[in-house]
C-alpha cells in the first residue's frame, strides 16, 4: 500500500529514539520505529486504505487519516490486531458530543478513557481482572498509549501546546480497560448502549483519574453502593458539581454480593442516581462557600439520569475495592460507544 | 543497514491567517468581549468595561458569554463581532 507520509532514513534503533524524542513526537517513553512495513500491516489488518478519512476534528477542522493513526499506533507498540480498537476509539472521539478539542486542551486535565467490550477482548488478550486500572496487560496498555501519541502528533496535544492541563493525571499515558464479561452475569456496557453482544465495541469518555473506594465489611448491596455514592459526592464537592457520565468499576467481590442479591446494572444505576446527590450548601465544608450564594438549597445529582452511569465489571477476583471515574465536564462532553467494524445506524 | 521510518505528525498544509489590522485609538469605538462564561468573569469584564470607558473613552462595550466554556464561540458571536471595532478574547481561566 502506498504511504504518503514523509520518511526518514536512520542508522539504527537507538538513533530512531533520539530522532523522535528530539522532535517532541513521543510521550517520553521509547517508541517502536514506525517502518512502512509495520504501518502497512496495521492498515491491512483493519482493511483500511492509507488515505481513509476516519473523521475530521470539528474545531480545528483537521482531517484524521488512517495512515497517521497507524504510524502512531505502531510507535505506541500496537500490533496489527490492536489497531481496529484504536481507529474505533478515534471515530468516537471525533463525534461532536465528545468535545475532543476542549477535552484535550482544558486546564481540567482529563484523559481519554477507553472501555473495550465484546469478542475483541479475547482476541487481543485484553486484561480485565488484576490491576485493571494500571498496566494490566500489553493490549490495553498500547491501545491507550496509541490514543495519546496520536493526539500529541496529529493534533499537537503536547503539554504547553494545545494541552493546557494544570495537572493532568497518569491516565494520560494510557487509559484503556476491558470489561470482565465472562466473570459477570450482567449485560455488558456496550450492550446496554445499543451494541449487539456479538459485536465488539469501544466506549470513550473524557475522564478524570480513578478514585478508589474500599468496603469489605458488608454484603448488603445498599451498603456497598453507599460507599461508591459517597465517593461520587466527594468528587462533586471537591472537584466538580456538574452531572455527567460517571463510571463505576466494580470488581468481582462487590459484584458477587450485588449479583447474588439479584441486582442488575440498572438497579445499581438507579440506586446511585438517587444517592449521589449534594446540595450546593455542602460546598461550604470544602472551602467553596463564596460561590454558594442564594443556591444553597439547590440539589445537584451526579447523574442526569440512571442511564448516564457507566457500570463496568472489571478488577481482580479478591478485595472489597471499587472505583469511580468522574467525567471531565458534566454533560458537555459525553461518552460515545462505537462498534468495531460495524455500523449500527446506517 | 539503515531503517526507514515515517513522520507521525499531521503534515497538514496549515492556512496562514493574517491578523486584523490594528486600530490607532479606542476613542468612540465599539469594543466586544467574548467571555468563556466562567464564575469570575462578570466581575472581571465589568471592571474592564469601566476602564475602557473611563480611561480610553470607548463608546460602547458589548459582552457575549459562551454557554460552554470549553467549546468554541457560537457562530452568532462570530457574526456579531463583524460589527465591532475591536474584539477582546483569548486564552485564560
Amino acid at each position: 500500500m502506498a504511504l504518503t507520509s514523509r520518511h526518514y532514513e536512520l542508522d539504527c534503533w537507538s538513533d530512531a529514539q533520539e530522532f523522535y524524542h528530539s522532535r517532541g513526537w513521543t510521550d517520553g517513553f521509547p517508541v517502536v520505529p514506525p517502518t512502512p512495513a509495520a504501518v502497512n500491516a496495521c492498515l491491512e489488518w483493519a482493511n483500511l486504505q492509507a488515505d481513509a478519512l476516519i473523521g475530521i476534528e470539528p474545531v480545528r477542522e483537521r482531517p484524521i487519516i488512517a495512515e497517521k493513526l497507524a504510524i502512531n499506533a505502531v510507535m505506541a507498540g500496537c500490533l496489527p490486531l490492536h489497531f481496529p480498537a484504536v481507529v474505533t476509539a478515534w471515530t468516537g472521539m471525533l463525534r461532536p458530543e465528545f468535545l475532543l478539542h476542549g477535552a484535550t486542551a482544558s486546564t481540567g486535565g482529563c484523559a481519554v478513557l477507553l472501555i473495550l467490550n465484546g469478542p475483541i477482548r479475547k482476541e487481543i488478550n485484553a486484561g480485565c481482572e488484576f490491576n485493571v486500572l494500571g498496566s494490566s496487560d500489553r493490549a490495553t496498555s498500547v491501545i491507550g498509549r496509541a490514543i495519546r501519541l496520536g493526539l500529541i502528533n496529529i493534533l499537537e496535544v503536547s503539554p504547553g501546546a494545545i494541552d493546557r492541563s494544570t495537572l493532568g493525571h497518569p491516565g494520560k499515558i494510557s487509559y484503556c480497560i476491558a470489561e470482565d464479561e465472562e466473570g459477570s452475569s450482567w449485560q455488558s456496557l456496550a450492550e446496554l448502549r445499543g451494541i449487539p453482544r456479538a459485536a465488539s465495541a469501544v466506549t470513550v469518555l473524557a475522564a478524570g483519574a480513578p478514585r478508589q473506594i474500599m468496603n469489605e465489611w458488608t454484603t448488603v448491596p445498599e451498603e456497598i453502593l453507599d460507599t461508591y455514592a459517597a465517593e461520587m459526592r466527594a468528587n462533586m464537592r471537591n472537584y466538580s458539581i456538574w452531572s455527567g457520565n460517571y463510571v463505576v468499576v466494580i470488581p468481582k467481590q462487590h459484584r458477587d454480593h450485588l449479583q447474588n442479591a439479584g441486582w442488575s446494572k440498572a438497579d445499581v444505576a438507579e440506586y446511585l442516581f438517587r444517592k449521589a446527590r449534594i446540595t450546593r450548601a455542602e460546598w461550604a465544608s470544602v472551602g467553596k462557600g463564596s460561590v454558594i450564594r442564594d443556591k444553597g438549597d439547590v440539589e445537584y445529582s451526579a447523574l442526569p439520569s440512571p442511564a448516564h452511569l457507566l457500570v463496568v465489571a472489571a478488577g481482580g477476583p479478591a478485595g472489597g475495592f471499587g472505583a469511580i471515574i468522574p467525567p471531565w465536564l458534566g454533560t458537555k462532553s459525553q461518552a460515545v460507544t462505537t462498534g468495531i467494524g460495524v455500523c449500527i445506524d446506517c | 543497514m539503515t531503517i526507514q521510518v515515517l513522520d507521525p505528525t499531521s503534515e497538514s498544509n496549515l492556512q496562514e491567517i493574517q491578523p486584523a489590522k490594528g486600530i490607532s485609538s479606542l476613542k468612540g469605538k465599539r469594543v466586544g468581549f467574548i467571555s468563556n462564561g466562567k464564575e469570575g468573569t462578570p466581575v472581571f469584564f465589568a471592571h474592564l468595561e469601566r476602564l475602557l470607558k473611563e480611561r480610553w473613552q470607548v463608546a460602547e462595550v458589548v459582552l457575549r458569554s459562551k454557554s460552554n466554556y470549553s467549546a468554541p464561540a457560537q457562530q452568532d458571536f462570530i457574526d456579531a463581532a463583524r460589527d465591532w471595532d475591536l474584539a477582546i478574547t483569548g486564552l485564560g481561566d
